[in-house]
C-alpha cells in the first residue's frame, strides 16, 4: 500500500481523530495513522507491498509482489535506506513473491523507495518504506482483555419475576379456596 | 354465591379451579426459577477454535486489502447485530477501551489501530451486557466459522470478513498477540466478554472472533 508520500495530508487527517487516538499519534507525527481523508487505492495489482510501511530503524521489513508471476523470483533493492539488496522468493501463499530485509540502526527518518525487479520479466516495481524514531505510534497494540459485561444478562429479569409472583399468588389463592371447600365437605 | 352453585354442580367448578391452581403454580414456579436463574450468554465450542496452521484460509479465500477508512457500522447477520461503531482509545493500563455501557447497541472500535478492510489487524469491541440486560454482542459466542461480519465504512463501502474461529480466553491468559497482534492481511477481531461469570470477579475472560476480508461492496 502506498500511502506514506502523503505526510501532509495525513497529519491533517489526524484532526478527526480524537482522545487516546490522538495523544497516541501525536508521540509520533511522522507515523501518522492512514489518511482517512485522501484517496488512497488498494495494491494493485503489480506494485510492490512494502510491510510495515511504517518502521523504526533497525527493524525487520518485509516486501512482497503479485507482479512477478508462479514460481519467480525478483531481485529487492533496498539500498535508499541503506539495506542493500535482497531477493524476493516465490511463497505458498497465492502468487506472491515475499523478501525481508532490515533497516540498519542508523538509518534516518524519512521516506525511501523500495523496488524490485523480476528476474523472469524483468519488470520493475516500487514501494515506499517510511522510517520514523516512533514507529509504534501507528501500531500500538492493545493488551490484556477486555471489560465488556457486567454480568446485567444473568440477573434477575424484573417482568419475568412479577409474572413468576403473581402466577404464585394465583395458585395460592386456588389452593387456599380449594382447601377451604374440602374442609367444609363442599365435594371434593 | 359461586359456591352455592359449586356445591350443587359438585366436580366441575373444582376442576377448573384446580386446574387453574396447578397451572399457575407450574407457571410460577418456573418463571422464578427461570427469571432468577442464570442466563448466561453463549460460549463458543471447542469446534469453533482455531485448528492450527493450515486452517487460516480454510474459510473463504482472502480479498485485496481496502485503503483505509473508518468504519462506521458493524452487521453480523447470523446473530441479528446491527450496530454503530465509536472509537475506542486505550485505558491507563493499556488495554482496549470500551463503549459507554449504557447504549445497549452501540460497538466500538479501536481508532488508533487498522480501520477493517485495510492489511492488519482491525480491532472491533462491544458490551455482551449491562446493568440492565444483554447487550450488542450477547450472542458473540453463537458465532460459527464461515459466518460473515459486515463493515461498513466511511468511504460508503463495505468490507465483508469470514469468520475463521471463534474462542474464549481468561483474561489470565490472554493472548495479546494472537489478538491484537498485525497481520500481513486484512483481519478483524470482534470482542466481547465471557468465559464463565462469577459475582465476584464478573467475566472471567473474553471472546474472541476471528475474521478476515473476504470480499467487499
Amino acid at each position: 500500500m502506498r500511502r506514506t508520500a502523503r505526510l501532509l495530508t495525513g497529519t491533517a487527517g489526524l484532526t478527526g481523530l480524537t482522545g487516546a487516538a490522538l495523544a497516541v499519534a501525536t508521540a509520533g507525527l511522522l507515523a501518522a495513522p492512514p489518511a482517512y481523508a485522501v484517496e488512497s487505492r488498494g495494491p494493485s495489482a503489480g506494485s510492490l507491498e512494502v510491510y510495515p510501511s511504517s518502521v523504526a530503524p533497525g527493524s525487520q521489513v518485509t516486501v512482497n509482489t503479485d507482479a512477478c508471476g508462479d514460481d519467480d523470483t525478483a531481485a529487492g533493492d533496498a539500498s535508499a535506506v541503506g539495506a542493500g539488496r535482497f531477493t524476493l522468493a516465490p511463497s505458498t501463499h497465492e502468487r506472491d513473491a515475499i523478501g525481508q530485509f532490515q533497516v540498519p540502526p542508523g538509518a534516518q527518518p524519512g521516506r525511501y523507495e523500495i523496488v524490485a525487479t523480476c528476474a523472469g520479466s524483468g519488470r520493475r516495481m516500487a514501494g515506499d518504506l517510511l522510517v520514523t524514531l516512533t514507529p509504534e505510534a501507528q501500531l500500538v497494540h492493545p493488551r490484556g482483555s477486555v471489560k465488556t459485561g457486567v454480568g446485567g444478562a444473568l440477573g434477575t429479569d424484573p417482568v419475568q419475576t412479577a409474572a413468576g409472583v403473581t402466577a404464585l399468588a394465583v395458585a395460592a389463592a386456588g389452593g387456599t379456596w380449594l382447601l377451604h371447600r374440602r374442609a367444609r365437605g363442599d365435594g371434593i | 354465591m359461586t359456591r352455592r352453585r359449586f356445591r350443587r354442580a359438585g366436580g366441575p367448578g373444582n376442576a377448573v379451579t384446580a386446574a387453574v391452581t396447578v397451572a399457575a403454580l407450574c407457571a410460577g414456579t418456573w418463571l422464578l426459577s427461570d427469571g432468577t436463574g442464570a442466563h448466561p450468554p453463549p460460549q463458543p465450542s471447542a469446534a469453533q477454535a482455531h485448528t492450527g496452521a493450515g486452517d487460516r484460509s480454510a474459510v473463504g479465500s482472502p480479498a485485496p486489502a481496502l485503503p483505509p477508512s473508518p468504519p462506521v457500522r458493524v452487521r453480523i447477520p447470523a446473530i441479528d447485530v446491527d450496530a454503530p461503531l465509536t472509537g475506542l482509545g486505550l485505558t491507563s493500563t493499556g488495554s482496549l477501551d470500551v463503549p459507554p455501557a449504557d447504549d445497549e447497541n452501540l460497538a466500538g472500535w479501536y481508532e488508533a489501530g487498522t480501520t477493517p478492510g485495510e492489511r492488519g489487524t482491525a480491532i472491533v469491541a462491544g458490551h455482551v451486557d449491562n446493568a440492565d440486560g444483554p447487550a450488542v454482542f450477547y450472542a458473540l459466542g453463537a458465532l460459527r466459522k464461515g459466518s460473515t461480519v459486515e463493515v461498513d465504512r466511511r468511504d460508503g463501502g463495505v468490507a465483508v470478513f469470514t469468520v475463521d474461529a471463534v474462542e474464549v480466553y481468561d483474561a489470565a491468559a490472554f493472548p495479546d498477540r494472537k489478538v491484537y497482534g498485525a497481520a500481513a492481511r486484512p483481519e478483524l477481531r470482534v470482542i466481547t466478554c465471557g468465559g464463565g461469570w462469577s459475582p465476584t470477579t464478573g467475566y472471567r475472560g473474553n471472546v474472541v472472533v476471528y475474521a478476515h476480508l473476504t470480499g467487499s461492496r
